[in-house]
């Protein structure tokens, strides 16, 4: 077992360098791909963060007509809260969203108007959280039918379009990723092809002196699990010297630090890794089967 | 039949034994003890074209067999089924007791190291030395490494080529360069021996040579089976001889000539 696990290791080591220009090939074309897919993974995983930041901030607010009772606002609290799409209701007083008003104004250096008003303008109204931000059209209208609700304000656009975005994203990354992921498919099958041919004597002997198939596939395999362990190292490796830059632009582009770097190297180091050796498996087992079968 | 003057006493009564069985037909209890057996075989290939028809033949453990016939006779299309390179249409190869139409496919690497082969045009690997050669038979079946080297150095002296161990194949005689290949042929300690032309490619002395190596072998108790086209061999040996033509075994006689003798 281990003797054939060194001949195998020994022979593909000797197989990659023998037709070294199109294993080099092979490989480069493998960085390509795992640098995007990389890539990708970066700015989805900014992106879905982003889009976690401000669903986390949507909600429903509905303003209270001025001339409702306590018990009329007690009673619409409770039937905000029997919706099953509602996680929180918090109540905004007509004082609360007076300062909110002012205290905002004044952040942004603008002139605080209402101090000319004799009367509070703003209305009291509940800010409702959901659990889920497609059912905020659901809620928005049914608290527009309510006798005490005065109007409603959804902020759920903002966040569709976040959500557009990462899905047109997510589609077009996976299109991309799978024509590269055939391609290269196809590289490493013509390269181990090659690698085939060039051994078609010894394959011939081998089979006449009585050997399994296991001694004639696997040094392939190994082979083309070189083409992606290789590809993996130099992808990971470039990542690393790049990090901090990345690590910056994502701050920069994104606004937002909700995710923890490590572990977003560390899923990129599973899934580089992973990425390049099944395709170097699947690529070189699909051509030496071919090449078994005739 | 006809029985040499000088041929041993053991000889004969393999021979004879060979006999009974043909007359009875296919005993399989008696049968199972020849190393190859082929009832009624017929291989046809895809394209139409039938290579063999019919053949029976019966081998016994340590017969020395000449395969003639003339180009296109169906010689290298019988070795490819002994090898199972290819099964056949009709009726049963069976070789050490396993018939190889129903052997499974994994089976097949198995039955094919209790075969050496040695080709005309050698098959060596040019990139690696005499003793490598030999060793690669041992060292792609799985052998364990303290084994390969004994074995390797065994056949070597066998063949007479310990002297060339480190040599590579280009810098080896035609004579040397088919030695190698018998003793690669030889190192899994086959039940027989099949050797395609193997003196196609050498002049007539290195022909003699390397046909003397076979009958030593052979003396050793390898079943040995030799296509060859040189008559002047096989009439001088006197061994068993069959004769295929256009498929069919028009000749199956012992102390045989080449060419039929009316």
């Amino acid at each position: 077992m281990i003797g054939f696990v060194v001949f195998s290791l020994k022979r593909a080591w000797q197989g990659f360098w023998r037709n070294a220009l199109m294993s080099l090939a092979a490989t480069a074309t493998m960085v390509l791909m795992l640098v995007l897919l990389a890539g990708f993974w970066i700015i989805q995983t900014g992106l879905l963060s982003a889009l976690d930041f401000t669903e986390s901030k949507i909600e429903v607010t509905a303003n209270i007509n001025i001339g409702a009772t306590q018990s009329d606002i007690d009673e619409l609290k409770g039937r905000i809260q029997a919706m099953p799409e509602v996680t929180t209701v918090t109540f905004v007083s007509r004082d609360e969203a007076l300062a909110r008003f002012q205290q905002s104004m004044k952040d942004q250096g603008r002139e605080d108007l209402t101090k000319y008003l004799d009367t509070n303008p703003f209305t009291a109204s509940y800010e409702v959280k959901l659990t889920d931000p497609g059912e905020a059209p659901k809620v928005a209208a049914a608290l527009r039918h309510d006798p005490v609700v005065r109007n409603v304000l959804d902020t759920k656009e903002t966040a569709q379009n976040v959500k557009t975005v990462t899905d047109i994203l997510r589609t077009a990354g996976s299109v991309i990723l799978l024509v590269i992921g055939v391609i290269v498919l196809f590289i490493i099958v013509n390269t181990i092809r090659l690698a085939v041919v060039a051994r078609a004597e010894e394959i011939e002997i081998m089979r006449l002196v009585g050997a399994s198939d296991a001694f004639i596939r696997w040094p392939f395999v190994f082979e083309g699990a070189m083409v992606g362990l290789f590809g993996a190292i130099i992808t990971l490796g470039g990542l690393y010297l790049l990090a901090d830059p990345i690590g910056s632009f994502m701050v920069d582009f994104f606004r937002v630090l909700p995710l923890s770097f490590g572990s977003l190297a560390r899923d990129l180091v599973v899934l580089v890794s992973a990425a390049g050796l099944g395709l170097g498996v699947l690529g070189s087992w699909l051509s030496v089967r071919t090449y078994l079968i005739r | 039949m006809t029985l040499a003057s000088n041929q041993s006493a053991p000889a004969a009564a393999a021979r004879s034994f060979r006999e009974r069985l043909r007359r009875r037909g296919q005993d399989r209890a008696e049968a199972e003890r020849a190393v190859l057996v082929l009832h009624d075989v017929t291989k046809t290939y895809p394209n139409g074209k039938t290579a063999l028809r019919d053949v029976d033949l019966v081998i016994p453990e340590g017969d020395f067999v000449f395969l003639v016939g003339p180009s296109g006779a169906g010689k290298s299309t019988l070795i490819k089924l002994l090898i199972r390179d290819e099964i056949a249409t009709v009726g049963s190869v069976v070789l050490d007791g396993q018939d190889l139409a129903r052997l499974p496919r994994r089976q097949v690497p198995k039955i094919r190291r209790k075969i050496g082969i040695v080709f005309q045009d050698f098959k060596l690997l040019p990139t690696k030395n005499v003793w490598e050669n030999v060793a690669f038979a041992l060292e792609v079946t799985g052998s364990p490494r303290r084994k390969i080297g004994p074995a390797v150095d065994r056949v070597l002296a066998l063949v007479g080529l310990t002297a060339q161990r480190a040599q590579l194949p280009s810098q080896l005689s035609g004579g040397e360069q088919q030695r190698t290949a018998i003793a690669r042929a030889l190192v899994h300690d086959p039940r027989l021996i099949i050797a395609d032309e193997p003196t196609g490619n050498l002049d007539p002395l290195i022909s003699w040579e390397i046909i003397q190596l076979l009958l030593r072998i052979n003396e050793l108790g390898v079943t040995v089976m030799m296509a060859t086209h040189n008559a002047e061999v096989v009439t001088a040996l006197r061994k068993r001889v069959v004769a295929l033509e256009e498929g069919r075994v028009i000749r199956d006689e012992v102390g045989g000539s080449y060419h039929r003798v009316d």
